[in-house]
């Protein structure tokens, strides 16, 4: 039980971080690319997150939550490292929710500015989310190749996001807004390839520890369909956006999906960068876990949640199934 | 549910059981306990019936609103009837409940009460204060208005009882002025709601909606965020009548700080202050907006007007009903 369970918690945190990067990763692209769009657009795209965005956040509260309670240990090391990204990403998620709602709700002459707040908040989460990531990966280090090293991700993540959210308008919109989002994901592949490859080469730099764990024989052979696979999901990605007739034949969908393997193979590649480490070279998963009675009771807790949360995550995605419709908030 | 959670989670650390520390650790021993916790009961039933109350003078307030504006509708009318009815009957049991929470906390957080009421010495017979400004310096209530013994009265049923002051819990308790005007407000709130609701219902009995004194209106839509000013007060008063502790007297907000510049947190703080003002004044903005807008299901009275305008004034109305869905 003291082995296995914070290895069950660590398990499900990762995944609860990954689900939510492509939620809520999809749902921010949209907002950003919601500053791209012309206004006769802008109503569909948000209408094809509408149901589906706040339930995608609940996964950042889920991962962080169990952080706080199976490792609080960790949660004070991370929470008071990423202070101020936290505290900016917050401010963007309140401004983008509140605004998601206000665009409709406010004075007809104030839309467009709620729209603005909109692309602003997601742009300003997305950013400081790729900041996070960098800087827990680096340690929390205070010197200038680590804050470059956390810029590179701060780009990196909104380059993803857009990619996501355009793959999720090709499926989602028609006519038009498709073409247009085959546009916006081609143009996110580049920025978003170059930054996946700049964070692969830097982080084994910029860790001793993680180098170790990647470069060694014959590790590194077995480790290497993680980049080949990758680099094959690039591949797909900017094939389908170049090509119409793929699209219109109704394979639209291998834009995201593309997008979504590249996303799952670097946190495959970043969890075993890390492991057995909560906060790398500090505090391992054993290290940080709560008691062990503690544990049991959030595993009971968790084993009624999880399962709860997936099934109408399920649900959910399986009404709003197919093209988005245009839909107005009490407007 | 969340309110259950999150409720239990606060009660603890207001009155922390069934725990042990074990070499600087806080352990969980017996679980019941801790979700069961004393304090747990009297801030639950309190902050629900706070909840109650948010809603009923929200719906209140705008519907009077809508009423003063002449926007309203049947629905308007039955939402204005509802809300007042369920007003008041929920305040006088709140009154109540809040009374039995005040015990509760007298019983467990001594230091908390001294500081609401303002008590900087213990006294026998203590007077309720109305209206003070306490001074921390010299440690005295100035341009004091009080009723003698009623404090004793209302936390020992006993006019000469005695209630600990601030005297017996030296750099243990709470700063008093934010207590005791928190609990001010929320207790102004309170009566005021008692007023508005019972006079809203007397009203009721012999007149309808419109006939309604205008001034009456008014003072309903001026209510309409009551609730929450109230119930914000209210944590005010529990959360900042807990400190120095975060645990009550286990560990201290200082011992759990992170170590931050201050300028650090002076900016984030700054911030989300400013983020929060413009958010409330949007959010204000936007209730009155939406409020001012004719209300579904019915048209707007257009008595004479041509068919077509009525028409477009369905049409309004039509597009105004779908779907409130996705967004919430």
């Amino acid at each position: 039980m003291e082995t296995v369970l914070p290895l069950i918690f660590m398990g499900i945190m990762g995944l609860a971080m990954l689900i939510y990067v492509i939620l809520d990763g999809y749902d921010l692209g949209v907002g950003i690319l919601l500053h791209f769009a012309p206004d006769d657009h802008k109503d569909m795209m948000v209408a094809s997150i509408g149901p589906f965005w706040d339930a995608n956040e609940t996964w950042l509260v889920l991962g962080v939550g169990i952080m706080l309670v199976a490792f609080p240990a960790a949660h004070g090391v991370v929470l008071s490292g990423l202070y101020l990204p936290v505290a900016i990403m917050l401010l963007g998620l309140m401004i983008r929710g509140v605004s998601f709602d206000f665009r409709t709700k406010a004075h007809d002459a104030r839309k467009p500015f709620w729209n603005r707040m909109f692309a602003i908040g997601s742009v300003v989460a997305a950013t400081s989310q790729g900041w996070m990531l960098g800087s827990y990966v680096s340690g929390f280090r205070d010197d200038w190749w680590t804050w470059a090293f956390n810029a590179v991700i701060a780009l990196t993540v909104p380059a993803a996001y857009v990619a996501l959210g355009a793959g999720w308008l090709i499926m989602k919109g028609e006519g038009e807004l498709q073409a247009r989002a085959v546009v916006w994901a081609r143009k996110a592949v580049l920025p978003f390839a170059l930054g996946i490859s700049v964070v692969s080469i830097a982080t084994p730099l910029i860790s001793e520890t993680i180098y170790k764990k990647w470069f060694h024989l014959p590790g590194f052979f077995a480790l290497l369909p993680i980049p080949l696979v990758t680099a094959a999901a690039f591949m797909a990605l900017w094939h389908v956006t170049g090509k119409k007739s793929i699209i219109d034949a109704g394979y639209g969908w291998i834009a995201f999906a593309s997008t979504v393997l590249v996303l799952i193979l670097a946190t495959l590649g970043l969890a075993y960068s890390i492991y057995p480490y909560v906060v790398i070279d500090r505090l391992n998963v054993w290290e940080a876990a709560s008691a062990t009675s503690s544990l049991v009771i959030l595993l009971v807790g968790t084993l009624i949640t999880l399962p709860a949360i997936i099934g109408y995550t399920i649900f959910v995605y399986r009404i709003f199934w197919g093209k988005a419709q245009e839909l107005t908030y009490g407007a | 549910m969340s309110a259950f959670w999150i409720l239990s989670l606060n009660s603890w650390m207001q009155t922390p059981v069934g725990f042990e520390v074990v070499n600087g650790k806080i352990m969980a021993t017996d679980w019941l306990a801790i979700l069961f916790n004393p304090s747990f009961p009297y801030r639950f039933t309190h902050m629900l019936m706070a909840s109650g109350l948010t809603a009923s003078f929200v719906v209140a307030g705008v519907s009077a609103w809508q009423v003063v504006k002449k926007v309203d509708s049947k629905a308007t009318h039955h939402a204005l009837k509802t809300a007042l009815v369920a007003a008041a009957i929920l305040i006088p049991i709140q009154i109540y409940v809040g009374d039995l929470h005040g015990l509760n906390t007298l019983k467990h957080q001594p230091a908390k009460i001294a500081a609401m009421e303002g008590v900087w010495k213990t006294e026998k017979g203590a007077p309720i204060i109305l209206f003070a400004w306490p001074d921390k310096e010299t440690k005295s209530n100035l341009y004091a208005i009080e009723i003698p013994k009623i404090a004793s009265l209302i936390l020992t049923h006993d006019p000469d009882g005695e209630i600990k002051g601030l005297n017996e819990f030296e750099g243990k308790h709470p700063p008093v002025a934010p207590v005791f005007w928190a609990f001010r407000i929320m207790v102004g709130m309170g009566m005021l709601m008692l007023l508005l609701s019972w006079f809203g219902v007397y009203l009721l009995r012999k007149r309808t909606v419109n006939t309604m004194p205008r001034l009456y209106l008014i003072a309903l839509s001026a209510m309409a965020f009551s609730g929450w000013i109230a119930t914000v007060a209210g944590w005010y008063v529990t959360e900042i009548g807990r400190q120095p502790y975060i645990v009550y007297g286990v560990i201290t907000a200082a011992e759990t700080a992170a170590k931050h510049a201050p300028a650090m947190i002076g900016l984030t703080l700054t911030a989300y202050l400013a983020l929060y003002i413009f958010l409330l004044i949007s959010y204000v903005l936007v209730v009155k907006n939406l409020s001012e807008k004719p209300t579904r299901g019915q048209p707007p009275k257009l008595p004479t007007a041509p068919i077509q305008k009525i028409d477009a004034g369905f049409a309004s109305v039509d597009s105004s009903s779908r779907a409130e869905t996705a967004g919430d």
